[in-house]
């Protein structure tokens, strides 16, 4: 093996890898690695734990792969092992309890904290999406999220799963993955509604910078 | 549950709503995510109908939370290449073979 040192970005020579009766893997790999990788830097905010993410994922899929039933299609299997490995990895990395988010702390107490909006001016969302400080806005409040609710959010709002989908991937009841939901999206609405977003926002559309 | 409030027949106000103390207001707040996704039986959905019409503040916020789910929605995540799909299954296999 050593004698071949083919370059690592040839991708389409994977004869050194020592299991040539990879077929069913291959199939799965193929079928679901860009989802997978789309759903772990959701989660991760970023390229490297991305891909590390997507390495135990599929590490963990291909030793599981005797044991999957079939009974549950095979891409909620995936994110059920995603979701758990990113736990895992997670807990490794820093110990510190998570934050609980109440419903109190998203309750306007002010008629001017009511009336704060999100600064897209009837764009469409792909439009609004267009603006760098917007999407940067939109990324950090998704990352602050305490892991609990971003894990709901992503699958639900990113991802595009119903919450019994959420709920069987997670081990939890629905209603537990909409109250998760609902304090995940009002965490992020209030991130996005800041004063400092809005100041951006009119000042690029006003220099035509998006 | 301190919003299931017992009603009793005919002492029910004609309103659905009955005014807009804040506490109305945090009581639809509460389930805004539910009425955005559908989930809400229809007389409580005609009820948030009733107090989103006479309520600028909750409108806006609902706004906003729709706005919020939308981007969410629509925010796209960077596609994996070629060459880190074809690294990344080598490691893979490799790491299932020595294990």
């Amino acid at each position: 093996m050593a004698a071949r040192k083919k370059s690592r970005t040839d991708s389409h020579d994977d004869s050194d890898v020592a299991l040539s009766t990879s077929a069913p893997f291959d199939q799965l790999y193929r079928d679901h690695v860009d989802v997978m990788y789309r759903f772990a830097y959701r989660l991760c905010g970023e390229a490297e734990a991305a891909k590390d993410l997507v390495q135990e994922t599929f590490l963990n899929a291909y030793r599981a792969y005797d044991r999957f039933r079939g009974d549950a299609q095979i891409s909620t299997w995936l994110y059920a092992i995603a979701s758990h490995a990113c736990q895992r990895m997670r807990r490794k990395r820093k110990g510190e309890p998570e934050r609980e988010l109440s419903l109190n702390e998203f309750v306007p107490t002010s008629e001017g904290e009511f009336a704060l909006q999100i600064p897209m001016e009837g764009l469409s969302p792909q439009e609004a999406l267009e603006n760098k400080e917007l999407r940067q806005i939109l990324d950090r409040a998704i990352a602050k999220l305490p892991r609990k609710y971003r894990m709901v959010l992503v699958l639900r709002d990113m991802e595009g799963l119903s919450a019994k989908e959420v709920g069987g991937i997670l081990g939890l009841n629905e209603r537990a993955i909409k109250s998760r939901l609902h304090r995940a999206r009002l965490f992020v609405r209030k991130e996005l509604s800041g004063k400092e977003l809005a100041r951006e926002f009119h000042q690029d559309v006003a220099t035509g910078r998006r | 549950m301190a919003d299931r409030v017992r009603t009793y027949p005919g002492t029910r106000k004609p309103t659905p709503h009955q005014g807009h103390g804040k506490r109305n207001c945090v009581k639809v707040l509460e389930r805004l995510s539910a009425y955005l996704d559908d989930e809400l039986s229809g007389v409580i959905c005609k009820e948030i109908r009733a107090h989103l019409g006479d309520c600028p503040n909750c409108e806006v916020f609902l706004d906003s939370l729709r706005q919020t789910v939308q981007l969410c929605r629509h925010r796209p995540s960077p596609p994996l290449s070629q060459d880190d799909r074809a690294n990344l299954r080598r490691q893979i296999l490799k790491a299932a073979a020595t294990a």
